[in-house]
């Protein structure tokens, strides 16, 4: 069992497509999957043709007054479980910050679920606020998509130093390379850098694809609508890269 | 908090095209694919899945093959895992879900292939305005039967899938079903389900003359070595063959206990046939149980040793072998088939309408509580004669007597309030159980040590024979404990209310 969530400080770096066909996949394998959309944008529920609403918005979630069980959703896949967005999540924050022990509230929620899936994937809306803390404390694993850009090394510097001063240890911090640009001379310098300086970073990379753009207008995890592409399989890399390391 | 499947059967043998094409009217729709599959059915020759509420199906199609463990009651999917085959047995099922469940309910029973149904499967989507699948549903087209449709809930549309439901119902004339499709298949073959029980259940009335109750007890014993036969022939599971010899026992016990009912030339023919049918198929039935109990001789051995009693298993697995073979021959020798015939034939001819065996035309009833109260009392006697220092022949005298009373009052259950006599069997087996721990460690211990003896000549390795004298002195612990236990066991027996309830029923008849 574990929980993993993808998040960056950053909007836009593909934390969304990345948690969309990273579930999509392990379900496929066999997994049992559940992806919790924490983003008000509802951007995975979208992906997955899911309302972004829940009964009681992120109010009653966040007090334990509606279970989380009663608000999951099937996803049109196998194994594949979603519990969809709320545009509430906005204030989710405020929720949290009125609470004792709001960190380690998202925590408390998720314990019930982890005995029906194998796998909980976060996908995190970008900030880094009291909701992200709960979300280190809740997971095992902190997946991070990178745009490699001269912008990139400072948030990844800030995310590990964060996660230090809290003394969140026992989180695994993953961060690989996302809509890298091949062509552009600066992208494979700054990744080739990177990666020395900072040897957690995954092998593979996530190239920026049409493809991926194009899960938008499918509402389809990738493998769905494309059997075999560059992306596809770079998805099923990065699986099976984070699949091992899972604790 | 599991999916719900809501069944329906579709009227009047119509296609699965067109029904598609009528719904598709009504709702959005895709079909997600079609495929042809095989559905087969499993249980135990005495049903332990479908009492315990299980049906076992192995679904076969041209993509996947799926063994599934199903709850009757709900329909719902408990367990399942990817395989093309069934194993006969539950230790050899590879799924540990599936095998968790099957193997305390199906113990040493075989699983048998109980139907085959061919069907073309079509997978449907139901779609909401955003093109999600909000209900899943599935055609079954049968060749033979009527065909059949699942509502699958998904989790979190269950209003999508009751509003399909109510759709199919009102509006497509389709009817809600809670039987699974193995009934109807069943039922195709002419055979129903729990249609062979080892337990005795024979209606018999009071007033019914004793020859006629007899030959209708007979005649049930007499299907059970039946139904039994060629399953003990092919040596499908042990408990064929164990089946077919309680029948045996029971049958030469009613012989013995129900006397002057029959032409005593004819009881004294049959008494022989079936004590030497109980004789011949005696050593296939120890080596069965030998066999079924090493695991517990293993497990009863510290652990360093458990690897060492290995070539018992070999050894006890070969006599198995060879008894078995002598079994079959037996069971398929003219001598045992003419005389199963003949008994047969006795028992479908009409009785004597003016017998002259004294109890042949009395009332079953009267002879019933004649013959358990006369046992009743007798295993009183021998059990209240039986003390510390008694020798273990006495408790076998006892234990035999038991039996007798035991399959007497199983005779004749249907005679007596059903509440009462349940009770006191229960009673009866309760205290029958020492008895046959009693026996049973003893009958082991010395065949043990005869095996022992045996493998001496096979140049057996000498801590096989350490771990096999451990086990039998676990097994001697073991008789001591049931000794030990015998006086209170018997005072459990022997209780007042007990005796009064065994007076009621039994000695009323005399008395009047």
């Amino acid at each position: 069992m574990a929980i993993i969530a993808t998040y960056n400080i950053k909007g836009g770096v593909g934390k969304t497509s990345t948690a969309v066909n990273l579930a999509h996949l392990a379900a496929t394998i066999g997994y049992k999957t559940l992806l919790w959309d924490l983003d008000p944008q509802g951007a995975s529920s979208y992906y997955f043709r899911i309302k972004p609403k829940i009964k009681g918005g992120g109010k009653e979630l966040i007090s334990g007054d509606r279970e989380l069980d009663g608000l999951i959703k099937g996803t049109d896949f196998d194994n594949l479980d979603m519990l969809p967005a709320d545009f509430s999540f906005r204030n989710l924050d405020l929720v949290l910050d009125a609470r004792k022990k709001p960190t380690q509230r998202l925590a408390k929620l998720l314990k019930p679920l982890v005995k029906e899936y194998e796998l909980i994937f976060l996908d995190c809306p970008p900030n880094i606020s009291l909701l992200s803390e709960a979300v280190f404390e809740a997971s095992d694993i902190l997946l991070s998509p990178i745009i490699p850009s001269t912008l990139s090394l400072r948030t990844l510097k800030q995310l590990k130093k964060f996660l230090k001063t809290k003394n969140l240890k026992d989180i695994k911090l993953l961060p690989f390379f996302s809509m890298a640009d091949i062509r552009k001379k600066m992208h494979r310098e700054i990744m080739g850098n990177l990666v020395l300086e900072h040897p957690e970073v995954l092998d593979t990379v996530i190239y920026y694809a049409s493809d991926i753009e194009r899960m938008g207008y499918e509402r389809l995890p990738i493998a769905e609508f494309i059997k075999k592409s560059r992306s596809t399989e770079s998805y099923q890399k990065l699986w099976q890269e984070i699949e091992v390391l899972i604790p | 908090m599991s999916d719900i499947n809501i069944y329906f059967q579709i009227p009047g043998y119509q296609k699965a095209e067109k029904f598609i094409a009528k719904l598709e009217k009504k709702v959005a729709l895709q079909i997600a694919f079609k495929e042809y599959s095989v559905k087969k059915f499993f249980d135990s020759f005495d049903w332990r899945l479908y009492k315990a509420g299980l049906l076992c199906e192995l679904n076969c199609s041209q993509t996947l093959s799926q063994l599934r463990l199903i709850e009757m009651q709900s329909g719902q999917q408990i367990a399942s895992a990817k395989t093309d085959e069934v194993p006969t047995f539950a230790d050899d099922i590879g799924d540990s879900g599936i095998k968790s469940k099957l193997k305390p309910v199906l113990e040493m029973r075989a699983l048998i292939p109980l139907t085959l149904l061919p069907y073309r499967a079509y997978h449907i989507n139901i779609l909401n305005n955003d093109q999600k699948t909000t209900v899943r549903i599935r055609i079954k087209e049968y060749e033979d039967l009527p065909h059949r449709l699942c509502i699958q809930t998904i989790r979190g549309y269950q209003n999508a899938a009751l509003r399909i439901s109510k759709l199919l119902e009102k509006s497509l004339g389709l009817t809600p079903i809670n039987k699974s499709v193995l009934h109807a298949a069943l039922k195709l073959q002419g055979r129903k389900p729990l249609d062979y029980s080892s337990k005795l259940n024979i209606e018999l009335a009071p007033n019914m003359r004793a020859d006629m109750a007899c030959k209708k007890i007979y005649k049930h014993l007499l299907r059970a070595i039946k139904v039994n036969e060629s399953g003990a022939i092919a040596a499908i599971d042990s408990e064929f063959l164990h089946d077919l010899r309680v029948a045996v026992r029971r049958t030469r016990s009613g012989l013995s206990q129900i006397k002057n009912v029959f032409p005593s030339q004819i009881t004294q023919d049959f008494a022989v046939f079936f004590a030497w049918l109980g004789q011949v198929t005696s050593k296939a039935r120890d080596m069965d149980v030998y066999v079924l109990n090493f695991t517990s001789y293993k497990q009863s051995l510290p652990d360093s040793m458990q690897d060492h009693i290995a070539p018992l298993y070999a050894f006890l697995k070969r006599k198995q072998v060879t008894a078995q073979k002598e079994l079959s021959a037996k069971l398929k020798s003219p001598e045992y088939l003419s005389k199963l015939r003949a008994w047969e034939s006795f028992l479908k001819e009409p009785v004597i309408e003016k017998p002259v065996e004294p109890n042949a035309t009395r009332n079953i009833r009267q002879l019933a509580c004649k013959r358990i109260w006369k046992n009743y009392r007798r295993v009183l006697k021998e059990g209240t004669a039986i003390t510390g220092r008694s020798a273990p022949e006495a408790l076998h005298e006892l234990r035999k007597t038991c039996k007798k009373l035991r399959y007497l009052m199983e005779f004749f259950q249907s005679l007596y309030p059903k509440n009462e006599i349940s009770q006191l069997i229960k009673v009866l087996k309760n205290f029958q159980d020492i008895l046959g721990d009693f026996q049973d460690y003893e009958i082991q211990e010395q065949n043990l040590r005869k095996f022992g003896e045996e493998m001496m000549r096979e140049s057996t390795p000498t801590e096989t024979f350490l771990a096999m004298g451990v086990v039998v002195q676990n097994l001697c612990q073991k008789r001591l404990g049931a000794r030990r236990e015998f006086s209170s066991r018997f005072e459990k027996f022997k209780q007042p209310a007990n005796q009064a309830i065994f007076k009621t029923l039994f000695s009323g008849e005399l008395r009047a």
